[in-house]
């Protein structure tokens, strides 16, 4: 009898076990099913969803050559190659490296091997498709290739101030690319399904989603490629032999306000725009950075007197060499004696004589002793209202404000503040405002807004006669009289313009120690109206750059270039 | 005396409760499956169902993974494309144009003609 008891209790033993593993697993299945049943949902969710960004393609950008739209920004997919310094065999990757991707590499292998721990690097990066596949097809173990969206900048530094650039993050910063970045950038969609094992979508599941990305639109700019190279070529020419280190050119069409070349030197590879040393280099100084152009603006003091029927170009005034006003004396650069007592208005344009547009301002107001409140009014009326300066354009583009002062303003020296601002000093202005403000005075009197993107419509306003552009683009052709004289100007073109030389603010005061010469013209076929105006300014930390040297004799060559390269035909 | 036989039809009277001879009768009883077979046909129709259901569901997983093919050689083609788009780009650019041997070995352009207006 003792054996069959012997095994009723293991029998018995055997059972406890098992009801007891039982009893295990009811209460790990009661934890895993009841208590942690969220958490367990999640993680299948996680292992079997895949959510992923559809990334909206970036619009590119082109610009005008010669009638036909070119591509100066696109994009390419390309690779980085990554690594696991713990499973990746280092002469397996210096293989690759070496065979395929020399030009791309990135980092320093023995760093990388003697670096303990390390699990992930990027060893080479934005390597075409064409050369990924080789390196694909090559089948060597443990490296991966990561897909990486690169914006390419393939007419490298040109006009790399008007197109900026997109960082790391995809982001526009700086130029159209900035400025667009929302319509460029278009907007992402989102990927929402059941996914396999290898994260292959499924159209199984009832979450599903599928938000289409919306691509960025494409932007054509008004600037001529061609037009563009050529202007710079010159400016970079000008500034190699002067003593002066940054130079800003803006051409335009005068009649539309379409910007055809903006030029910025020093300039910079967008497509290398991480190893710039000096970020002002980013700069757009025709649109962003205002500053006093000096007596470019006699333009439009002159301008304004002669539509108010104030003065004509034979009205004359006693030019003392200076004027004092609220007790501050204000010169005039040119200082010979020959042009001391009566002189016309006509000459004192030519010569540059701040004492003339003083005198301009005077009889806006009606009056020729005294700067009164209506003259002051009549002037930032043609200044702000008219010729809109001290504002935004409304350019596509970052721009500054700049300032002109308010005719009221509760300031001592007020008259003296609207006498320096006749001869384009104490306001602040950009050169956009300015080309723009200029194009109105010798186009036939409108105001076109400015624009760089082509076909854009922009608002325009009549702000002058036509007569008082006919008078002003006399006298600034006769400007330039002895340009004809000396054969720069050619027969058979209308070429006009004026110089600006000013001070420079330093550190709240004017400085003898530098000048930034400007010089604004206009080019076009004899007896017809201008085809471009063209605006230049030079500059160098302490350099005395004035308007009638460096300025004047880039703007000479860039005359003649857009002469010749618009094919702009001589009148008679 | 006339011998008269009468005939009774056999069938024509059913008396009490004994069954006539030759009489046709019927036993109308319910006819079903046995329990085994009940669990084969069902068994059977879930396999059936079972296997439409994966059928189905396999078809529509085949289909996915056609588009994710087709989806990854657009995907490829447009990379392509867009290389192509550069390289284009980079050799019609002007620097390119500009360092270019035949660049190099043309004469300044001077001005031939007008465009005519």
């Amino acid at each position: 009898m003792l054996p069959n008891k012997i095994e009723l209790n293991r029998i018995k033993i055997l059972k406890g076990i098992i009801f007891a593993a039982l009893a295990i697993i009811l209460v790990r299945l009661f934890f895993i099913q009841i208590v942690e049943h969220g958490d367990w949902v999640a993680k299948a969710e996680e292992q079997h969803t895949l959510l992923e960004t559809i990334t909206a393609k970036r619009g590119e950008i082109y610009m005008m050559d010669h009638g036909e739209p070119v591509a100066v920004v696109l994009n390419q997919t390309t690779y980085q190659i990554v690594i696991d310094p713990t499973v990746t065999k280092k002469e397996d990757i210096e293989k690759i490296i070496s065979t395929y991707a020399k030009d791309y590499s990135t980092a320093d292998l023995n760093e990388i091997y003697n670096q303990e721990g390390l699990r992930y690097s990027i060893v080479a990066r934005n390597i075409p498709h064409s050369i990924a596949e080789q390196i694909v097809s090559s089948e060597t173990p443990a490296i991966w290739l990561k897909k990486t969206n690169q914006r390419v900048y393939p007419e490298g530094e040109l006009a790399a101030n008007v197109l900026g650039f997109v960082n790391a993050d995809g982001i526009g910063q700086y130029g159209v690319e900035g400025a667009m970045n929302d319509i460029l950038a278009g907007k992402d969609g989102l990927l929402k399904t059941t996914a396999d094992i290898n994260k292959v979508a499924l159209s199984i599941g009832n979450d599903n989603v599928k938000i289409p990305a919306e691509d960025g639109k494409n932007v054509i700019l008004s600037i001529d490629r061609g037009f563009e190279q050529g202007v710079e070529e010159l400016t970079k020419a000008a500034l190699a032999n002067s003593p002066a280190t940054n130079a800003a050119v803006l051409a335009m069409d005068p009649n539309t306000g379409e910007v055809l070349a903006m030029a910025n030197l020093p300039s910079y590879n967008p497509s290398d725009y991480g190893n710039v040393k000096d970020t002002s280099s980013y700069i757009n100084y025709t649109t962003e950075v205002p500053y006093e152009p000096a007596s470019v603006c006699k333009s439009f003091t002159f301008s304004a007197a002669i539509n108010e029927g104030r003065m004509n170009p034979d009205t004359t005034y006693v030019n003392h060499g200076y004027e004092i006003i609220d007790n501050q004396t204000i010169n005039n650069a040119e200082k010979r004696a020959s042009l001391n007592g009566a002189i016309s208005m006509r000459t004192a344009l030519y010569w540059s004589l701040n004492t003339g547009s003083i005198h301009a301002l005077k009889l806006l107001g009606n009056d020729t002793e005294n700067i009164t409140a209506e003259a002051r009014e009549k002037l930032y009326d043609y200044y702000y209202n008219k010729f809109r300066l001290g504002q935004p354009t409304g350019i596509e583009l970052y721009e500054a404000e700049g300032f002109v002062w308010d005719p009221h303003a509760d300031i001592y020296g007020l008259n003296a503040a609207y006498a320096n601002m006749t001869f384009g000093q104490n306001l602040s202005l950009t050169m956009i405002q300015v080309a723009s403000a200029f194009s109105a005075v010798v186009n036939g009197g409108t105001y076109h807004a400015p624009t760089v993107v082509k076909g854009t419509k922009t608002a325009e306003q009549e702000i002058l006669s036509n007569e008082t552009s006919a008078t002003m683009r006399s006298l600034l052709v006769n400007n330039r009289s002895n340009k004809v004289l000396r054969g720069i100007d050619r027969p058979g073109y209308s070429v006009g313009g004026k110089t600006g030389t000013a001070q420079v603010i330093k550190d709240g005061a004017y400085t003898m120690d530098e000048y930034v010469g400007s010089y604004a013209g206009f080019v076009g076929t004899n007896g017809e109206l201008p085809k471009i105006v063209i605006m230049v300014k030079i500059w160098g930390e302490g350099q005395h750059i004035e308007g009638n040297k460096e300025p004047m004799s880039l703007f000479d060559s860039l005359s003649n270039y857009a002469i010749d390269y618009f094919k702009i035909k001589p009148g008679v | 005396m006339i011998n008269q036989t009468t005939y009774v039809s056999r069938r024509g009277t059913f008396t009490g409760n004994s069954f006539a001879r030759n009489r046709n009768t019927v036993r109308h009883t319910k006819r079903s499956l046995g329990s085994i077979s009940q669990i084969v046909i069902v068994s059977m129709l879930t396999l059936v169902f079972g296997l439409i259901y994966v059928a189905e569901g396999t078809k529509a997983t085949g289909f996915d993974y056609e588009l994710s093919s087709v989806e990854s050689e657009i995907t490829e083609m447009n990379a392509r494309l867009d290389d192509l788009a550069v390289e284009k780009a980079r050799l019609t650019s002007v620097a390119a144009a500009k360092n270019s041997t035949v660049a190099a070995a043309m004469e300044d352009a001077v001005v031939t003609g007008y465009v005519a207006e």
